[in-house]
């Protein structure tokens, strides 16, 4: 029993240490310095003292048009991309997943490649293929007749929402495709020889049994919007677009600590960010806990054949 | 045995690097205390053309300094974030490039030291005062002036020929100029508006008479709403309007893209702008030629644009070493020959007397033998005396920027740029304490 305890604080310790060191000292740190604020006095050139301000840099933080926008912005980016990535991935799953696909090894490690490029090679290739002068891509549809300024005002959400498709539609697919393999072929055969067709097999029978993937992919990537960084910060950087340097609440603190020297008001910023994040990841679990007992007792009944166990087991490992 | 031995090693190791960095939080203020026997080592952190050759040229001639070059991006892409950011991790270079136009935030946050007692009024009275001037803040010396920046307009010459364009040397004529060229060949145009660079904009304010930032007893007067502001952002909104100008952002691919195949044949810089184009279009060489900067009433007049400036970080404890660095850098024959010979940079010096040394080092071959500096010269003594720069430079220019961006036909304008520019000056600085009226 010693040996045990023993054994288990030597296998946590490092958890704990690296957990201490790099989530619970930074946050520490992060509150402690959002209630401070460098007050300066004459003119300014004499050199600042650092004043404890309590919560005003929050309602700084919230009273800033900005800041708010910049969580307006993240709603527009969730209700464009999220629709689009869960129809796109999941679409081209079960096109790989039907009966019809060839070369699916190909296709399943061509269309996850765009994921292995880092989110800012990933920007500034985009950025390349939006530059009018540049890219060929605007000269076609120029030619086309379908112009389009993608860095203009309606143009930024659009191509931020595009380089962020572009690199995690492959990946959502794979976990997709994972997800319809581990489906009970034998529900498949089932529906065949009743006499489904495959769009019927497709929509009525492959979609129900993977819809609990499909909220988990919904739900982690609306929490991972949150953190939108990359990308938009590459577009406002050295391309004279209209994402502004405060486009999302990540860019907010970036910019008011690195462009306004403002370290307690980028951590006040960060600290509601973390919050926001906080309580959505919280929502979510509650949600998704809820929703996958939910679907296992109800909504396999009617499909699986072999008993409702199988296929909501199935689902679950997916 | 070897293994306890790594273990301490590293926990030694550790050790030392704590106390160092805490050490590096704590110091300063104690720099003649360390007056040690062999060669003083420095760090420098820069991005200005030829830095890597200056730095070699001063190792090479000395043995008490030792200089070591760090390159950082520059200023607005990046730099000034990496040295505030090492200012306030302790670990910050003891002499830092910092462009006039963000030296007062910096002094202002506290990032610098007063290096009054090392650079003197003697050494002082050598360099433009203009340029003494923007570095000298709330009475002290904050920085060692390097270079003067005045404007300049550069065109391509063989094809101002083609389109029998004259030179305009008013704003008026630089605008029937543009049209003549957008007529001439509908694609191409005689400039640029940056849309991520407010300090070109920043320039031509100053150039036609603005004064942004005023001190007046200990409060700080913001205007960037004057007339004379207005008439230039009237100005550009209406280049922007006929679509007499490309918008691109500075220095981009597009932008080099387009002055390589012609469709721009202009460029609104400064100075050190013909070092740059040297550097980014070098096939171009002989087609291009440098006149001053048009003005209102064609009388000569100059903003500055960009003109960087050495300071002394605050926990630096090699002062004297840094100072002396800086001096050598600025106003010495040997430092400035050795950034010009280096053939990227183009550098207008703050000091008046080493212009024939930076004259004899640039290969003006680019420019088909022009005298650029003469130019320069004339353009750096017209440099408008009354602009000076505010605390909040980063907070100002960041806004603009944001502004600028959004710029659309019948949409946000310029003037809306430059107005939210004002807005966010005016609750930084009250936000940081400071009296402001504006």
């Amino acid at each position: 029993m010693k040996a045990r305890t023993r054994a288990a604080t030597l296998l946590l310790t490092p958890f704990f240490v690296l957990f201490t060191a790099v989530m619970v000292v930074p946050i520490g740190y992060a509150v402690w310095l959002s209630l401070f604020t460098e007050k300066q006095s004459g003119l300014g050139f004499g050199g600042t003292e650092t004043v404890f301000t309590g919560l005003d840099n929050y309602t700084a933080a919230l009273g800033d048009r900005a800041f708010l926008e910049g969580f307006g912005v993240l709603l527009g980016y969730c209700l464009l991309y999220i629709p689009l990535l869960l129809a796109g991935a999941l679409g081209l799953a079960l096109l790989l997943d039907s009966a019809l696909a060839r070369a699916r090894r190909f296709f399943q490690l061509a269309l996850f490649l765009p994921h292995a490029v880092p989110g800012i090679i990933a920007a500034l290739i985009w950025v390349y293929l939006y530059t009018p002068q540049l890219s060929p891509v605007v000269q076609a549809m120029d030619a086309g007749g379908v112009g389009f300024d993608f860095f203009s005002p309606e143009g930024t959400l659009p191509s931020v929402v595009n380089i962020a498709l572009w690199e995690w539609l492959g990946y959502n697919m794979v976990i997709f495709y994972a997800a319809l393999q581990a489906i009970d072929r034998s529900v498949l055969e089932a529906a065949t020889v009743d006499g489904a067709s495959a769009w019927r097999i497709a929509f009525a029978i492959k979609v129900p049994l993977v819809k609990a993937s499909l909220a988990m992919v919904g739900l982690f990537t609306i929490i991972g919007s949150l953190q939108l960084f990359t990308e938009p910060l590459i577009l406002n950087k050295g391309t004279g677009s209209a994402v502004t340097s405060t486009w999302t609440p990540n860019m907010y603190a970036y910019t008011a600590a690195f462009d306004r020297n403002d370290y307690g008001l980028a951590a006040a910023a960060s600290v509601l960010l973390a919050l926001t994040a906080a309580l959505l990841s919280f929502a979510v679990t509650r949600l998704t806990g809820r929703r996958r007992t939910g679907t296992a007792n109800t909504a396999n009944e009617p499909v699986t054949a072999d008993g409702p166990g199988t296929a909501a087991r199935k689902e679950q490992t997916a | 045995m070897t293994r306890t031995w790594s273990r301490t090693s590293r926990v030694i190791a550790g050790t030392a690097t704590a106390l160092a960095v805490l050490t590096a939080c704590g110091g300063g203020g104690d720099d003649t205390a360390s007056k040690p026997n062999g060669p003083v080592t420095i760090t420098f952190w820069g991005w200005a053309k030829g830095s890597k050759d200056v730095v070699d040229a001063f190792n090479a001639s000395h043995t008490d300094i030792r200089v070591k070059f760090e390159e950082i991006p520059s200023g607005t892409a990046g730099g000034y974030a990496k040295i505030s950011n090492a200012v306030k991790a302790g670990n910050a270079p003891d002499l830092v490039s910092i462009e006039y136009s963000s030296l007062p935030e910096f002094v202002s946050s506290g990032a610098l030291q007063d290096i009054g007692d090392q650079f003197t009024g003697a050494d002082r009275a050598k360099l433009l005062p203009q340029t003494v001037e923007l570095t000298t803040l709330g009475g002290k010396s904050w920085a060692v002036p390097f270079d003067a920046a005045p404007q300049a307009f550069f065109y391509r010459k063989d094809l101002f020929a083609r389109y029998k364009l004259q030179v305009p040397t008013t704003w008026d004529a630089f605008k029937k100029a543009a049209e003549q060229v957008k007529k001439a060949d509908s694609k191409a145009r005689i400039a640029t508006f940056f849309p991520d660079d407010p300090t070109t904009f920043e320039a031509m304010a100053w150039q036609a008479g603005a004064q942004w930032f005023k001190a007046e007893n200990d409060t700080w007067k913001v205007d960037t709403t004057d007339p004379a502001t207005a008439k230039v952002t009237a100005y550009w909104q209406g280049l922007l309007d006929a679509g007499l100008v490309h918008k691109n952002a500075s220095f981009s691919p597009e932008w080099v893209g387009s002055l390589k195949n012609g469709t721009t044949i202009g460029y609104l810089g400064a100075s050190w702008g013909a070092g740059v184009l040297k550097g980014n279009v070098p096939e171009l060489s002989g087609k291009w030629a440098v006149a001053p900067v048009p003005t209102w009433d064609g009388k000569p007049a100059s903003g500055m644009l960009g003109g960087t400036s050495f300071a002394v970080t605050k926990d630096s404890r090699q002062k004297a070493a840094a100072v002396a660095f800086a001096e050598w850098m600025s106003t010495t024959e040997e430092g400035v020959k050795a950034r010009i010979a280096s053939g990227t940079s183009s550098a207008f010096p703050a000091a008046a007397s080493l212009r024939p040394v930076a004259k004899k080092a640039f290969d003006a071959g680019y420019y088909g033998g022009q005298d650029i500096y003469a130019l320069f010269e004339s353009a750096g003594a017209s440099i408008n005396p009354h602009w000076s720069w505010g605390p909040t430079t980063g907070t100002t220019n960041t806004a603009i920027k944001d502004g600028f961006g959004k710029i659309a036909q019948g949409g946000p304008s310029i003037a809306d740029a430059v107005k939210a520019g004002h807005d966010a000056t005016v609750a930084e600085l009250t936000k940081r304490g400071l009296k402001v009226e504006g």
